[in-house]
């Protein structure tokens, strides 16, 4: 029988602050997303302070209680190269490993003796090498490993490990928690449950299995099959190829002109474009899109245009097409809040063959390779087209950023000779 | 020409075109690439005697078991802090490079020995 686990940063994007930043740890702390908008991550602290996930920030901070959270913008590089961290500290110790989000990490913990100090121990060394707190959840699928990480997470007294390979543990708990607390059953399956009586998942495990298919297709069925111990998903060591790539952002502030949103759409789309890239993708299909405030009392106006394209990853040529687009998608006298960039109809590069191609796809290619390698070893954005825009009144409100401690040679942990 | 790296000649073909080898990668020196591996900058003269300037990149590294004389990054009250270790009186203490210092106790909420320093970069001597 397999053992899967779940492992997943208390915390993480706080716990990666609090790494560097002695003066905030054991307080209360929060990340703001993109643009210093709402609260994505909370310090144990925040939470008891009664901060909730996604609570607007330019609210919050006005309250008594606000002024006491610190906070952060969010600073995706640290992030990034922590979570990195992890994952490399648990391929050195565990047969398998499958990163599921910056902070979730799926392990193949099948044939280990003694998985309980195991664990343990692993939880003590990503702590002390990566710097990061975890919850283990142990399990013979990942469903179980999952709900077993959550429960981990939710009982201080466990100790950071819940172990759910025992069918007599996992009545225990499941007679007490809704099948909404399960991995891949959503709002919409919890509610058609609800409409047949189904409220715990004791409940749900019990009902009749293809009752279960009939209810909720396929996927429902593999959900009901896995938390009866029956393993239907497998680790997955490689991402998916993706369906689109998307770069939409709000801006710092309103954009009234045209100058401002196309640097704007420029910049998001040689960002996609690298992350294009970065996959050895090519797209056949963009779409920009740009709309006003919904909230602010401004006329409201949403425009989006689409094409087919000829399938590319050049830079250059993706944003000529994202200005032709929007060009048709601008009407002036409106102040632009959001906008963004999505493509679409991707596939390996140079499997597209173009009957009638007009763009030299090997040159394309050198200065693409060389745009990246560029910035790949000097920093992001060393190199960048020009109509990217220099001053960037567009650009998002970052006014917490933390130093990019691991990743720039400027920005260091500064340590005081003592 | 995108860069001359001693093989790709004009003229006479260089006898080099077989045996070309990039810079030296001082991050593979000192293992950058390691999990545990920090760089940390150093603020400050007070360990010039164990030869740490003000401005020296300490390579701190998480994974290295402390022992008294080691030089650590250490979290104290809110600081990040370059010392001496020392082990008394079945604790750890930070011994000053300053003779009028007096040492310090590694305790209290959130203290912790975060790396030991294995490793020393000076971009200017």
């Amino acid at each position: 029988m397999p053992t899967f686990a779940l492992i997943d940063g208390n915390s993480f994007y706080c716990s990666a602050e609090q790494a560097f930043a002695p003066e905030l740890r054991s307080k209360p702390l929060v990340v703001l997303s993109n643009n210093d908008g709402c609260a994505i991550a909370r310090s144990p602290e925040a939470k008891a302070m009664g901060v909730k996930m996604g609570e607007p920030w330019h609210l919050f901070r006005k309250l008594p209680d606000g002024r006491a959270v610190a906070w952060r913008s969010s600073n995706y590089a640290l992030y990034g190269d922590m979570s990195r961290r992890v994952y490399d500290v648990l391929t050195e110790r565990v047969p398998a490993v499958e990163p599921y989000s910056i902070d979730e990490m799926f392990l193949d913990l099948t044939g280990i003796a003694d998985l309980d100090r195991f664990c343990r121990a692993l939880r003590r060394e990503v702590r002390q090498l990566a710097k990061i707190p975890t919850c283990i959840g142990i399990g013979p699928t990942k469903t179980l490993a999952k709900l077993a990480n959550r429960i981990a997470k939710n009982t201080p007294a466990l100790g950071g490990v819940c172990d759910l390979r025992c069918p007599a543990d996992r009545a225990g708990h499941f007679t007490v928690l809704p099948v909404a607390d399960v991995w891949g059953i959503g709002g919409r399956a919890a509610a058609k449950l609800a409409a047949v009586g189904i409220e715990t998942i004791a409940d749900f495990v019990s009902h009749d299995p293809q009752a279960v298919r009939d209810m909720l297709t396929v996927t429902g069925g593999r959900v009901h099959a896995e938390l009866r111990g029956v393993s239907c998903l497998p680790l997955s060591l490689m991402a998916p190829t993706r369906q689109g790539i998307a770069v939409t952002r709000t801006f710092g502030g309103l954009v009234e002109t045209w100058r401002d949103l196309r640097e704007a759409i420029t910049n998001y789309t040689a960002r996609a474009a690298e992350k294009l890239r970065g996959e050895g993708l090519e797209a056949g299909h963009l779409a920009v899109f740009a709309h006003t405030n919904p909230h602010n009392g401004d006329p409201w106006y949403s425009g989006q245009r689409a094409a087919e394209i000829e399938p590319t990853a050049d830079t250059g040529a993706l944003i000529g097409e994202a200005v032709r687009l929007l060009r048709a998608v601008w009407r002036p006298g409106f102040r632009y809040f959001k906008a963004g960039v999505m493509l679409h109809d991707l596939a390996p590069a140079g499997q597209q063959p173009g009957l009638f191609a007009t763009r030299d796809k090997a040159k394309s290619a050198a200065a693409m390779a060389a745009l990246d390698a560029i910035n790949a070893r000097f920093g992001r954005e060393t190199l960048r087209i020009a109509s990217t825009g220099a001053a960037r009144p567009w650009r998002a409100r970052q006014q917490q950023l933390s130093p990019r401690y691991t990743t720039r040679a400027d920005e260091m942990l500064i340590g005081r000779a003592f | 020409m995108v860069g001359y790296n001693g093989g790709n000649t004009t003229g006479f073909v260089s006898p080099a075109g077989d045996s070309l080898e990039g810079p030296i990668d001082l991050a593979a020196i000192l293992d950058l690439r390691q999990p545990s591996r920090y760089p940390v900058r150093v603020l400050g003269d007070a360990l010039a005697g164990r030869g740490i300037l003000s401005g020296d990149i300490l390579i701190a590294d998480a994974a290295q078991p402390p022992a008294a004389g080691h030089v650590a990054v250490v979290m104290l009250a809110g600081d990040v802090l370059v010392a001496q270790l020392a082990f008394r009186h079945g604790h750890w203490w930070l011994l000053s490079g300053r003779p009028d210092t007096a040492p310090l106790p590694v305790e209290g909420e959130d203290a912790e020995i975060w790396a030991v320093v294995t490793g020393l970069v000076r971009t200017k001597v």
